[in-house]
């Protein structure tokens, strides 16, 4: 490898010592875990990597992996973009991160459960009652309901972000069906067609048996005196961004793809319609949110779901993966929570790092916040969807002292965290034909069943592809990596 | 007491529809002050019915027509004992702290979390509502001002509100039908943290009233030491053997009689309902009589007796004026 071959491709690099370097220590050197990888790398063109970058756009278009952007009153089909450079995650530190998932992962069960059973939590004085009555996804429907095997968040998919100093937090549990796990899959394959030779190199975790263990983890969850649990995926068409997804989970598991349409109930039990007739249905992974699964017991309007679905669930006769009514565990306002409701059910220590959450309504934690102001996103307790938010570095004085004022006069209607910066990864950019550095998430997915357990080894690494940008999601133009776990040595 | 309810509708479609499903919430309860002694569903396509249960455990017909219709007709026939409970004791207007005191209590409001919180249809209207609890009054008083303050600031109109209609709706209007007095007092009761429920039934006016009336709606409310106990504010009425109870929820949407699922193209259908409540034995009266309230025996309280009939001949003078009004006061 000769040392100009390097600088052409990673000439446009910039470090900023503001950030955590996935790649390069702080002295500018290759990190040990990715020396192989850098070495193979520079010693391409950047030709090189425009034929194999459209060589990998080109494996996507062939697996059929696209989304809807929906913007322009018309909905287009893309390919969720894909980086030749993966992410690289080493046994040691991918340890603390499968046990982290799991500890969460569990204790969001023993709090769903707990919430709609005894609300001993809240009686503790542990976690506000209104928290969890003010939330829309709370529903009253459930209170009392035993889905089967215990199990609510049978599927969880947990955000970290690596912070500036090098520790993983979570951002956020998702335990409402959470997406993206078919891009992991498909990553693994186009980055394996476009560069098989460099993955030769490196020891990682296969990411195919995901679906093996969500079948596996489904069989678990089966309704009493059951013996082989007939298993469908749900999805409400077509038309759902996500129906790639939908439709390869149920390939990949060997299970029928349903709509709504195909499934009806009779007293009480679920059947889907086939051509040798109706087919006892036992365990569902659904794929339709919670107010659509049952126009007789939900929304009225919706066209998705199974009239009378509800009755059977209630009934025991058939599982719901996820359990309806788990999105109030997932709320930005009972996550700041999250380490007492670990605590609480578990009696451990959180072993994943939650953003610090100062309360304003407890007096010294309100006068840091007042103090601190442009080094805090400061939010409202009760407010959803990103509302009424101010992030403390981008306010004029002017501004910070309105701010001041406003959480002076109702404290108690306000929280504040620190401004996280997520960690940066080398990422090829199509339009420099090089390799700069991007903002990176992780989502990992995780699975709960009865005696079953597991953690996809690898994940979504989700890449800012706009320069400093710090939002990952696929609609506002992210992409994504192949994320390696790296098997240990022995 | 015992009555027989009869409740009928029709469904016609202006094309034919493929494939429908209809859930019922029409048949009494079976409780302590009620038994369901006789229930009979039928449909004019022999259309097979099932019978399950709601998320809050009240009974439901599911009638599933899988051949192309264009009409459709349901019957039910119920017959009911009602036994006549007192309802009133001498404390209730008596006030006390402690009541209120267990109202704010987190414990208490853990375990009637449900019926606490305003829903969509039982928001507290921004204006309009010149009602409040009185201090040092009993939850029980302040609860029956509220039952009388709604009778008598509002008009029972049909056609104005739909099911759909808000609090803040009804109030603007100042007209509306059973559901919007109903969710108007769930509105206010809830605000002061009384857990208040929906609660959807028959309605016995009297023999003799016949034909085009509909399912009636009421309140209950957990009022502290005593339990649940139902205000009609439609009709300024305390709910008792007259009141027959099919189902509770937070608001209409938890109790709506009739829920379909249809698979046509037709969006024009029209629906027509009816409801006929009779007292079984002939004569029988419509209130308490005199003997059966001295049934409360030699030891009972003067006090407690004097409400009870002081109540009666309140009751005995709605049930007239809501004669005189129409027949079909809901």
């Amino acid at each position: 490898m000769s040392q100009s071959q390097t600088q052409s491709i990673f000439s446009s690099y910039e470090k900023d010592p503001k950030f955590y370097d996935e790649i390069f220590d702080e002295d500018g050197n290759v990190k040990k875990v990715y020396q192989t990888l850098f070495d193979l790398y520079s010693g391409h063109s950047s030709q090189d990597y425009a034929r194999l970058n459209d060589k990998a756009k080109a494996s996507f278009f062939n697996q059929g992996i696209t989304f809807q952007v929906y913007n322009d009153n018309e909905a287009k089909e893309k390919i969720f973009p894909f980086d030749l450079f993966p992410r690289i995650i080493d046994p040691k530190e991918w340890e603390v991160i499968e046990r982290g998932v799991l500890q969460r992962s569990k204790a969001l069960n023993h709090f769903i459960w707990d919430i709609y059973h005894n609300k001993k939590i809240i009686k503790q004085g542990i976690v506000p009652l209104d928290l969890i009555t003010s939330s829309a996804n709370y529903l009253h429907q459930m209170i009392g309901v035993d889905p089967p095997g215990g199990i609510y968040n049978h599927i969880s998919g947990t955000d970290l972000i690596k912070h500036s100093d090098g520790k993983y937090y979570v951002l956020e549990d998702n335990i409402r069906c959470p997406s993206g796990v078919s891009y992991v899959i498909c990553n693994r394959t186009a980055l394996k067609r476009a560069l098989f030779g460099v993955f030769n190199h490196y020891n990682a975790h296969t990411v195919t048996d995901y679906a093996q263990n969500l079948l596996e983890m489904m069989e678990t969850v089966k309704p009493r005196g059951v013996d082989e649990p007939n298993c469908v995926v749900i999805t409400p068409g077509v038309y759902n961004s996500a129906y790639y997804e939908h439709s390869y989970l149920a390939k990949a598991m060997g299970v029928e793809l349903v709509e709504g349409r195909d499934l009806f109930v009779e007293n009480d039990f679920v059947y889907m319609q086939t051509i040798k007739g109706p087919e006892r249905v036992d365990v569902i992974y659904r794929r339709i949110d919670d107010t659509f699964l049952d126009p007789l017991e939900f929304r009225p309007d919706s066209a998705l779901g199974v009239p009378g679905l509800f009755s059977a669930y209630k009934k025991g006769n058939v599982c719901l993966v996820n359990a309806p009514g788990t999105g109030f565990a997932d709320d930005k306002a009972v996550y700041t929570y999250m380490p007492e409701i670990i605590k609480y059910y578990l009696n451990e220590e959180p072993i994943l790092n939650n953003v610090h959450t100062y309360h304003c309504s407890r007096p010294d934690e309100l006068k840091y916040v007042l103090e601190n102001v442009d080094k805090l996103v400061i939010k409202p307790v009760d407010e959803a969807g990103g509302y009424g938010i101010s992030i403390g570095n981008r306010l004029t004085k002017e501004e910070i002292e309105k701010v001041k004022k406003t959480i002076k006069a109702s404290p108690r209607k306000y929280i504040a965290q620190p401004i996280m910066s997520l960690s940066v990864h080398a990422t090829y950019i199509e339009e420099s034909e090089s390799f700069e550095s991007r903002h990176v998430d992780l989502r990992t997915f995780c699975l709960l069943g009865a005696n079953k357990e597991f953690v996809l080894k690898g994940g979504l690494t989700r890449v800012a592809l706009r320069k400093g940008n710090l939002i990952v999601n696929s609609s506002q133009g992210g992409g994504s990596k192949d994320t390696w776990v790296l098997k240990n040595k022995s | 007491m015992e009555y027989t309810i009869k409740y009928k509708a029709k469904n016609s479609y202006e094309t034919q529809v493929t494939d429908a499903l209809w859930q019922f919430l029409i048949a009494p309860q079976d409780n302590e002050s009620q038994k369901l002694r006789l229930a009979e569903f039928k449909n004019s396509l022999n259309a097979a019915t099932e019978e399950s249960t709601n998320s809050l455990n009240f009974h439901i017909y599911r009638v599933i027509q899988r051949k192309a219709f264009k009409s459709i007709e349901f019957e039910a026939n119920f017959i009911v004992r009602k036994e006549e409970v007192n309802p009133f004791s001498a404390l209730d207007s008596i006030y006390n702290a402690e009541h209120y005191e267990q109202l704010n209590s987190l414990d208490f409001r853990i375990s009637h979390e449900q019926f606490l919180n305003a829903t969509e249809l039982t928001s507290y209207p921004y204006t309009g509502v010149d009602f409040e609890f009185e201090e040092n009054r009993s939850v029980f008083d302040n609860l029956q001002q509220l039952n009388s303050w709604l009778f008598s600031h509002f008009k029972f109109k049909q056609q104005v509100t739909d099911t759909r209609s808000t609090t803040q709706d009804f109030v603007t209007r100042g007209a509306g039908v059973c559901q919007d007095f109903t969710h108007l007092f769930l509105a206010i009761a809830r605000k002061y943290k009384i857990p208040s429920r929906y609660t959807s039934g028959y309605l016995h006016q009297g023999n003799g009233y016949k034909g085009d009336s509909q399912m009636h709606a009421w309140v209950e409310c957990y009022i502290p030491e005593k339990g649940w106990l139902g205000f009609d504010p439609t009709n300024n009425l305390i709910a008792l053997e007259n009141h027959i109870k099919v189902a509770h929820g937070k608001d209409y949407s938890d109790c709506a009689p009739i829920k379909g699922v249809l698979y046509t193209s037709s969006s024009i259908n029209s629906t027509e309902y009816s409801v006929e409540v009779f007292a079984r034995e002939e004569n029988a009266p419509d209130v308490f009589s005199q003997s059966q309230s001295q049934s409360f025996g030699d030891h009972a309280n003067q006090q407690q007796l004097d409400f009870q009939l002081q109540w009666q001949q309140q009751q005995q003078q709605q049930q007239q004026q809501l004669r005189q009004q129409s027949s079909d006061r809901f």
